[in-house]
């Protein structure tokens, strides 16, 4: 394993896209979290200050969002808007292999190709706990900074946006390894996530009662929602947390199980 | 002698397109084995699936008394169709990324880079090198580690007359020192030039394979008419040095090994058996057009 990841390492190590990308997101995780604190703590703290038990506004926000504990929630719930872009990362680290016919040169090498899958999946495994480790950075000064005192509640949040973090990349991993072009398969991830995860969820909404909520990539956004509108969001039907953290990991072992089927068997 | 590498009725088809129909041969130890066939013949498709890069549909093979196993390619120098290096790491880091699959240390890279002239420029992008240079360190990269099987496909592609020279005698250095080399090639001088042993495929179809000597004789083709052609055949038969005949445009074609037709004695022969000839000719068959005879393709010289 740790050879395996060693190798991943002096791929990575100087490779400036890379770090260019990953490290422009991980400073867009505090970025986008200081916009969303800017927009819904100021709009809260305004509120409430010119009417103090603004009922109104007690149903609507909910507690403030970026303070012990919610802070946990709020920061992973809006750092996991971004995770298209660690899932880009790791189409782009599967795909050069392709390009470059290295994936043929690292088996030829001496690789097996169960192990030139497992050197991606662990390479995702860091991207994603460094992540996670960022989220909890955020959350940290986010929370200190409300001047709330510490708690662990609700920090099961962290695990559950590293989970979505690996259900992102995986999902990516499968795509980069099923279509092997770079192009076609950021065009497809791309598609797939913006567009037809949604678009298939409200059209399995409107017919389908709640299975929309258990799509492949859609059943890792749903593992959260936002601790703002509370009120609001009862109003959407969920199916109960444990059905869709179920669906979730399914997903992710689909995405494994068919990565390393499909790399064993292919020409490559 | 042992073998290193022995292939058993290997098929391998794309779709409809069949690229190797049931090809079997052995690579003896120690041996420079060159696998010769014009562009499209299945070359690149054999050692890709030597090196599990492809999956034939029929067949197994053992390579050093196993079959496909990743250990085993660890301790074999490989270059396969391209040269493989990830474009934005410069030489060394790419030999450092092998040299880790492969389990050694960095300690050879230099060496490595050093017989294929590119150490000036191991600090340099592959995306800089011309395509010369890529394919020298595709052969240093195959070099790492100081394997005893290399597998070369077309090593000298891209390669100015210098350079083919110059990984030419590396070939022979190198098979000197006791490797195996298995070696794919269209082009039959680099095969004569350095190879003991010969497969030639055609359209996946195994043509013939052995010792180059075998594979690829030299032969004298005389030619001879004479008005009475079965009485010149009769004659024929009891004149000695000479491998087979055949009969071509009312000729007959005797083959002699390289150098050991005498047209003089031919021609006394024929005459003391009371046979006049019309027409004496002696052809030098060319390995090319032996190679154009096995291959069935015809030269347009």
């Amino acid at each position: 394993m740790l050879h395996l990841l060693k190798i991943e390492w002096l791929k990575v190590k100087n490779y400036r896209t890379f770090w260019i990308i990953f490290i422009l997101f991980l400073i867009s995780i505090i970025g986008v979290n200081y916009v969303a604190h800017e927009m819904v703590q100021n709009f809260f703290d305004d509120r409430i200050k010119k009417k103090p038990g603004d009922l109104v506004i007690k149903m609507l926000i909910g507690t403030p969002p970026y303070s012990f504990p919610q802070v946990w929630q709020m920061v992973s719930q809006v750092a996991s808007y971004l995770f298209i872009i660690p899932g880009l990362l790791t189409i782009i680290l599967c795909t050069n292999e392709y390009s470059y016919k290295t994936h043929r040169q690292n088996i030829i090498d001496g690789l097996t190709r169960k192990q030139f899958v497992t050197s991606k999946i662990l390479m995702v495994l860091v991207i994603s706990v460094i992540t996670t480790l960022v989220i909890s950075l955020t959350a940290l000064i986010f929370g200190y900074t409300s001047g709330t005192t510490f708690t662990t509640d609700n920090i099961h949040y962290l695990g559950i946006a590293f989970l979505e973090s690996l259900n992102y990349c995986l999902f990516g991993v499968m795509i980069a390894v099923l279509f092997r072009r770079s192009g076609i398969s950021i065009g497809v991830y791309f598609l797939y996530v913006v567009v037809f995860d949604n678009f298939l969820f409200w059209v399995l909404y409107r017919y389908g009662g709640r299975s929309g909520f258990f799509l492949p990539v859609d059943s890792a956004d749903n593992l959260m929602v936002m601790p703002v509108f509370g009120e609001l969001q009862k109003q959407i039907e969920r199916p109960a947390f444990e059905y869709i953290l179920a669906a979730c990991i399914s997903w992710i072992l689909i995405y494994v199980f068919v990565s390393y089927q499909r790399f064993a068997k292919a020409d490559l | 002698m042992t073998t290193v590498l022995s292939l058993k009725g290997i098929s391998k088809h794309y779709g409809r397109i069949q690229a190797l129909k049931n090809v079997s041969f052995d690579v003896p130890e120690g041996s420079v084995f060159g696998i010769l066939g014009p562009n499209g013949s299945g070359k690149t498709t054999l050692l890709g699936i030597i090196t599990n890069v492809l999956q034939q549909n029929a067949g197994s093979f053992e390579l050093l008394g196993q079959p496909t196993a990743a250990a085993v390619r660890k301790n074999i120098g490989t270059l396969l169709e391209t040269p493989n290096f990830y474009h934005y790491l410069s030489a060394e880091r790419n030999l450092r990324i092998i040299a880790s699959i492969k389990g050694h240390g960095f300690g050879d890279i230099d060496t490595v880079l050093e017989r294929v002239n590119l150490l000036q420029r191991k600090k340099s992008k592959f995306s800089t090198y011309s395509l010369g240079m890529k394919q020298r360190l595709a052969i240093a990269a195959a070099l790492l580690g100081n394997p005893d099987v290399l597998i070369l496909d077309e090593p000298t592609n891209g390669l100015d007359p210098v350079g083919i020279a110059e990984i030419r005698e590396l070939i022979r250095k190198l098979a000197k020192e006791g490797k195996t080399i298995i070696m794919a090639s269209h082009l039959l001088d680099e095969v004569e030039k350095v190879c003991t042993h010969v497969a030639i495929l055609k359209k996946g179809e195994l043509l013939a394979a052995g010792h180059v000597d075998e594979v690829l004789v030299n032969e004298d083709i005389v030619e001879i008419s004479a008005a009475d052609q079965p009485r010149l055949q009769q004659t024929i038969a009891s004149l000695n040095g000479y491998t087979h005949v055949k009969e071509q445009d009312n000729c007959l074609q005797l083959f002699f090994p390289a150098g050991a037709a005498k047209l003089e004695a031919i021609n006394q022969h024929c005459f003391n058996h009371g046979v006049v000839l019309n027409h004496l000719l002696l052809k030098k068959k060319s390995l090319e057009s032996k190679f154009f005879e096995l291959t069935g393709t015809v030269s347009d010289r």
